[in-house]
């Protein structure tokens, strides 16, 4: 009844408030609404107006009454037990709080902010539980467990207990200089690439590409590998032996006349440099003989000129000409007459002229083979491929090197350098020489400071 | 003018070549990675003919390739592994650089590598090609087999060529092909005789080791590299064209450890695919004798004695012999052969065995302790294979001077001077026992010296007694008086058939010589000039070595004296 009476009192109220132009105790009334702007009559029965123009003030502010209840007891207040808002105070004077260092600890605001500041609970996301097909699935899982409870395995599984285990196939690449390595048949077994189409190996592109045939030709017509000369054997016979040393010699010869060659060509000629004596004298002659040619000098000079007067001299004559006409007439018949003579005579001169033509194509053919035993000497010879030429060198032991047995002989050369050097001379590669290390700038040497003082 | 005017250098051999650094390039790859692959590929730098032409106008000395050639190279799959090695060194280098040690381990794991299969078979497609080629590759590896292994080429690489250089040397004594041997001051030459090609190499000696430094190390691995794929390959096949295990097996033993190094030993027999019961020795078929099938019969059956002269000797190696080299040439031939315990694995008796027939020494005294074993130095080995038969023996005895160790691989033609060491062999491979005059020149002693002068005044005095016969027969007949002599039966004159022949021959020849027209006569005349110049200087060499031969007598018995 309380209730139902100050609804009727707040009802009473709010018909008076509405009305435009209220002004109630606590006057914080803007001034525009003192002007109204607002129509004096309204149509009410339109569906526009319901929403603009309904006054339900009242009505929300009763709702957001028992709202705030709800928010801060938790339920209506007319409806909660005397005891919970009332209570008998019995207990006897309360002791005095101890004074003292412990105070009531409070709480921190942060765990304030974070509480609930509403005792209305917050409503449950019933989607967030919701699992399409649950039904479904929960008949599934029933079934599954009844069928393993019998000892049914699920399909899935019978497949991968019956599968074979996977074979490892990974096979660690091997190098080529293994020395376990296992050699195959190579030669006599054709493969796959060499019966198949060739048509379908072009196709799919596993035709192999052709080894051009110039590759196959040998660089060189040495053969791999030459045997020493029977003089460099270790317990030579003592012509061959002799027979090497001179090879050897010969080759240090020719590398001497080089060097002689050399300094010949670079040498001081003693005709260019004049002694002491040879200057004096040449002066004093050059003194003496200056003053003759001044006087013969000049007189040479005029004589000349003269001579070169009259040489511009007059046009040819007449006469001259046909003279000269005649004489050329007659040299040309003379020639012709000759020659005519010397085409007869030729005829008897037939055997002489054969041998001398044989002569000449005895010298041509000699020659001939001559040039073409020099082109094949020079296909032995090694070619020049690089900056490098090639160099050789014989392998010989003196005679005073050479072992009485062969637990005392010592070896001559290196097999490493000789196989080196034939694959240079059979031109497999160009001659090479070790790297020079070369300073881009110059080092420069500067002493301590400590060493200065010293030396 | 323009456009339709050719240029210079845009078309024949000026575009045929290219030069190395352009050939780089145009591969993209280092030039250590390019050089190596010109190498496995067997590609080769030409030098053109007209170097001007090609160089377009100047003479500087470049490297040039055939340009076909480095097309063909581009095709090439173990390009991309070069380029993946070079990644993988990079990114080695920087997990190191980051002490990343688990990256390190990752990528050595999974290391690129490539194999040279492919190239052989393009290289040599038939076996017979890698045959003419194996000289080579046989030279490298038992060069490299040679070296130390510190680890400044890859250890790995010797290894491998130890063990195919012993798989060869196995094959050579299971098919008994070794004809040649000839000990240089360089090496020891070898040459056997395999499916119809002779093979030649060079083994250097064991304890030769300077290691020049202007050597291509590198260049001289890749190649290697490529020859230990080849002789492989190779091996293989021969291994199977003789019924044997490849890899090689000792008969009735597993292949570990041991029977490998009694393997390397190269005193063990090699276990057969099939085992057979008796030697499968192609026999000639019967046909209808011709000449040229008897000169082959002969041949072959000259063949097959000469590859059995150790056949039956037992030998024993000393410690101071090379006792690889012995033994394979020894067992080449069929002998069997020993050495002391400690030396080696895979000694198969003692040097207490009574058995042994011939002792191997090589030191200047010996204390002979078995009387039924010669003592020789090892050079009487190596002469007996050159000259295909036993040599006596006593020319090696321990403590002699040897005669000179001739090379087999000189071929004498008619006319040109021949040692009289080989004289001597050639006559021994006839059957001639030598002259017993050489045998007398050869010993160095005085009584021997004086036998010989006995010998020969005794041969004087037979002739001038034969004279002095005759003399007085004329001047008894000069005199009229009838000769004592007596009619006695006739001795048969043994004719020989040989000589016969060699007189009807040259009978012939002179005839024919005289029927020649003028013109032939004088061509005839010229080519015996040049001829007889040859002999004429054999002769001189002979008469150079005979005095050199008296003066060395002449010095021994100063000394002696």
């Amino acid at each position: 009844n309380s209730s139902s009476i100050t609804f009727n009192k707040t009802l009473l109220k709010h018909a008076a408030v509405s009305q435009p132009g209220f002004l109630g105790l606590k006057s914080n009334v803007k001034s525009s609404e003192l002007v109204s702007s607002r129509r004096k009559r309204v149509n009410k029965n339109k569906k526009k107006n319901w929403n603009r123009h309904s006054d339900i003030h009242d009505v929300e502010d009763f709702l957001e009454d028992i709202r705030h209840q709800e928010r801060t007891t938790g339920g209506l207040l007319s409806e909660k037990p005397d005891d919970s808002l009332f209570f008998l105070d019995v207990e006897a004077e309360p002791v005095k709080a101890e004074k003292g260092k412990r105070r009531v600890q409070r709480p921190l605001r942060i765990d304030l902010i974070l509480q609930h500041d509403s005792m209305v609970p917050a409503p449950k996301n019933v989607t967030a539980y919701q699992q399409p097909n649950a039904k479904k699935l929960r008949r599934i899982a029933q079934r599954a467990e009844q069928l393993a409870a019998k000892g049914v395995l699920p399909r899935r599984q019978r497949h991968l207990l019956s599968r074979r285990p996977a074979e490892k196939t990974v096979k660690k690449a091997e190098a080529n200089n293994n020395p376990d390595r296992d050699f195959y048949a190579m030669w006599g077994e054709e493969k796959v690439t060499d019966s198949a189409d060739p048509w379908y190996l072009q196709q799919t592109g596993k035709k192999l590409v052709q080894r051009p045939e110039k590759l196959n030709q040998k660089p060189s017509v040495l053969p791999a590998v030459e045997v020493i000369a029977p003089g460099g054997s270790y317990n030579p016979d003592f012509l061959s032996h002799q027979a090497l040393l001179q090879e050897a010699h010969d080759v240090e010869v020719q590398k001497q006349k080089q060097e002689d060659k050399l300094q010949r060509q670079l040498a001081f000629r003693k005709e260019d440099r004049a002694t002491e004596v040879q200057t004096i004298i040449s002066a004093v002659a050059a003194c003496l003989y200056e003053d003759e040619d001044e006087a013969a000098a000049p007189n040479e000079d005029e004589a000349d000129s003269a001579l070169g007067a009259i040489a511009v001299a007059e046009k040819k004559t007449e006469r001259q000409r046909k003279k000269e006409k005649a004489e050329k007439m007659k040299t040309q018949q003379q020639q012709a007459s000759r020659r005519q003579t010397e085409r007869q005579q030729q005829l008897f001169q037939l055997r002489s002229i054969k041998s001398s033509i044989k002569q000449q194509e005895l010298q041509t053919k000699a020659r001939q083979m001559k040039r073409k035993a020099r082109q094949e000497a020079q296909k032995a010879l090694p070619r020049r491929l690089g900056k490098l030429k090639y160099a050789q060198d014989l392998e010989v032991q003196l005679s005073d090197e050479l072992a009485a047995s062969l637990r005392q002989l010592k070896p001559e050369g290196s097999v490493l350098k000789d196989r080196f050097k034939s694959l240079q001379k059979r031109n497999l590669i160009e001659p090479r020489e070790r790297a020079k290390f070369k300073r881009r700038l110059k080092v420069k040497y500067v002493e301590k400071r400590a060493f200065r003082q010293i030396t | 003018m323009g456009g339709t005017q050719k240029k210079k250098f845009e078309r024949g051999s000026a575009t045929n070549y290219i030069t190395r650094n352009r050939a780089r390039k145009k591969l993209q790859l280092s030039l250590p990675d390019f050089r190596r692959l010109c190498i496995l590929k067997g590609i080769y730098p030409h030098e053109p003919k007209h170097k001007k032409k090609v160089n377009k106008g100047s003479t500087a000395p470049r490297t040039f390739y055939l340009l076909k050639d480095i097309r063909f190279l581009l095709h090439e799959p173990i390009v991309a592994k070069f380029r993946e090695y070079k990644i993988f060194v990079r990114k080695l280098r920087k997990a190191y650089g980051k002490t990343e040690w688990s990256a390190v381990e990752r990528l050595k794991e999974n290391k690129p590598t490539y194999k040279l299969d492919h190239i052989i078979k393009e290289r040599y497609p038939s076996f017979i090609d890698a045959l003419r080629d194996i000289d080579d590759a046989l030279c490298m590896c038992f060069l490299f087999s040679t070296f130390a292994r510190t680890g400044k080429c890859h250890v790995q690489t010797i290894q491998l060529c130890r063990r195919l250089t012993v798989e060869w040397m196995n094959y050579v004594i299971a098919s008994r092909s070794l004809r040649k041997v000839f000990v240089s001051i360089k090496g020891m030459y070898y040459q056997a005789e395999v499916m119809g090609q002779l093979i030649t190499w060079l083994v250097p000696y064991q304890f030769s080791h300077d290691h020049p430094t202007d050597v291509d190390y590198r260049v001289m691995a890749t190649f290697t590299e490529l020859y230990t794929t080849l002789l492989g390959f190779v091996n293989f096949r021969l291994y199977h064209s003789l019924n044997l295990v490849y890899p090689p097996k000792v008969t009735g033993e597993k292949r570990d450890v041991l029977s490998v190094q009694k393997l390397a030993a190269l005193s063990a027999s090699l276990a057969r695919v099939v085992s057979t019961a008796e030697e499968d020795d192609a026999q000639l078929d019967a046909f209808p004798t011709e000449e040229k099938v008897e000169a082959r019969e002969k041949e072959q059956m000259q063949l097959e004695t000469q590859k059995k002269i150790f056949e039956g000797l037992k030998f024993f190696l000393n410690r101071e012999v090379p006792r690889e080299s012995l033994a394979f040439v020894i067992r080449s031939f069929g002998g069997e052969v020993s050495w002391d315990r400690s030396v080696c694995i895979g000694s198969t008796y003692e040097a207490t065995d009574e058995t042994i027939t011939h002792q191997i020494v090589d030191r200047p005294n010996v204390d002979k302790s078995y009387i039924n074993r010669y003592y020789i130095q090892p050079q009487w080995v190596y002469d007996c294979v050159n000259a295909k038969v036993l040599l006596p023996v006593e020319d090696y005895f321990v403590g002699v001077t040897l005669p000179p160790h001739l090379s087999p691989f000189v071929e004498e033609k008619d006319g040109d001077y021949v040692p009289p060491e080989k004289l001597k062999i050639m006559a021994l491979q006839r059957g001639e026992k030598p002259g017993d005059d050489d045998d007398d020149e050869e010993e160095e002693n005085d009584d021997d010296d004086d036998d010989e002068e006995d010998e020969e005044e005794n041969e004087d005095d037979e002739d001038e007694a034969e004279e002095k016969n005759l003399k007085e027969m004329e001047k008894q007949k000069s005199q009229g008086k009838s000769l004592q002599v007596k009619v006695t039966p006739g001795k048969m004159k043994m004719e020989n058939p040989v000589r016969l022949e060699q007189e009807e021959k040259a009978e012939e020849k002179r005839l024919a010589i005289m029927m020649m027209k003028k013109k032939e006569k004088y061509l005839y005349d010229k080519i015996m000039f040049g001829k007889k110049r040859k002999i004429r200087e054999a002769n001189k060499l002979a008469a150079k070595r005979k005095a050199f031969d008296d003066t060395e007598k002449a010095k021994k018995k100063k000394t002696k004296n």
